[in-house]
């Protein structure tokens, strides 16, 4: 199995500009705001690509899965964002997470049948290993309102299953090539 | 004294009668149960649940992402939005293992008996 250097490099990006939030001035909710709403849009965005063209069934249907949970989680955070008035601010860590999702799509667009497979997966592992570690370091610890912080308690549990499917099926596509 | 013993004489006869009365219907068979079962954290809470045939289960999602209650040639609810519910009536005995075809690692028993 190829060693995911370009999933480690994106890990490290995310990582470093979560890190630059955890290092010097926390996050404000605004921009705890526009942290979620990218990190779930970055996800549907390759859900998108990879389920017109993911090679196996399983993988198509975790896209489409991905699809489904992210926009249902931002459609809740934006609710709750307009009902609170809380008007998402970008800032270094959404742009980040917006490049990497570009470049991610951009990498993968390349790529077919099973390699394309494996690239995605590799990438979902570590892309919610890395919202899980910005969920419980830097975004929860800091949010101020409480509904907004309930909000990040309350989907932690389906980034940690996506995370656990997600090596479920890097396991299977890993065996499936012999 | 002889008058509250009389008194207790007379209840407990009244009541040696009501519980008369409420014996037939005892032996009937219980009217059907309802058990709710959530949908929460990725979970199936509680994950294992006893139920006699004839009880309505209840599956609601109370999560900010679809779920399914789906077991193998028994009951498939299919999408369960957020907070929206899912009837089953339990009609054989056995036990049925399920789980969420959206979310692999979300797994639940139903017990019907």
């Amino acid at each position: 199995m190829k060693l995911p250097l370009n999933t480690l490099a994106l890990s490290a990006l995310i990582a470093a500009a979560l890190g630059s939030h955890a290092q010097g001035s926390a996050p404000t909710d605004p921009q705890i705001a526009a942290i979620v709403v990218a990190a779930n849009q970055v996800d549907i965005d390759a859900g998108k690509l990879a389920k017109s063209k993911a090679h196996s069934t399983q993988v198509k249907d975790f896209a489409q899965l991905m699809i489904n949970d992210h926009s249902g989680v931002n459609k809740s955070a934006t609710e709750l964002v307009t009902r609170l008035k809380v008007k998402p601010e970008d800032n270094p860590t959404s742009d980040s997470l917006k490049k990497g999702g570009a470049d991610n799509v951009a990498k993968l667009t390349r790529l077919s049948g099973v390699e394309f497979d494996r690239a995605y997966v590799e990438h979902e592992v570590a892309y919610h290993q890395t919202v899980l570690d910005a969920l419980d370091k830097t975004l929860i610890p800091n949010a101020k309102n409480e509904e907004l912080k309930a909000l990040m308690v309350k989907v932690r549990p389906a980034f940690v299953a996506h995370l656990e499917h997600a090596k479920q099926l890097q396991a299977t596509l890993g065996k499936s090539s012999g | 004294m002889a008058e509250t013993r009389a008194a207790l004489r007379r209840h407990g006869a009244w009541a040696a009668l009501a519980i008369g009365m409420l014996v037939p219907c005892a032996a009937r068979p219980a009217e059907p149960a309802t058990h709710l079962i959530t949908m929460e954290n990725m979970q199936f809470s509680p994950p294992l649940r006893s139920v006699r045939v004839g009880d309505r289960v209840v599956w609601t999602n109370r999560d900010l992402v679809a779920h399914t209650a789906t077991a193998a040639q028994r009951f498939d609810s299919r999408s369960v939005a957020p907070n929206a519910s899912w009837t089953f009536v339990a009609r054989e005995p056995g036990r049925i293992d399920y789980v969420c075809t959206f979310h692999p690692t979300m797994k639940g028993s139903l017990v019907v008996e």
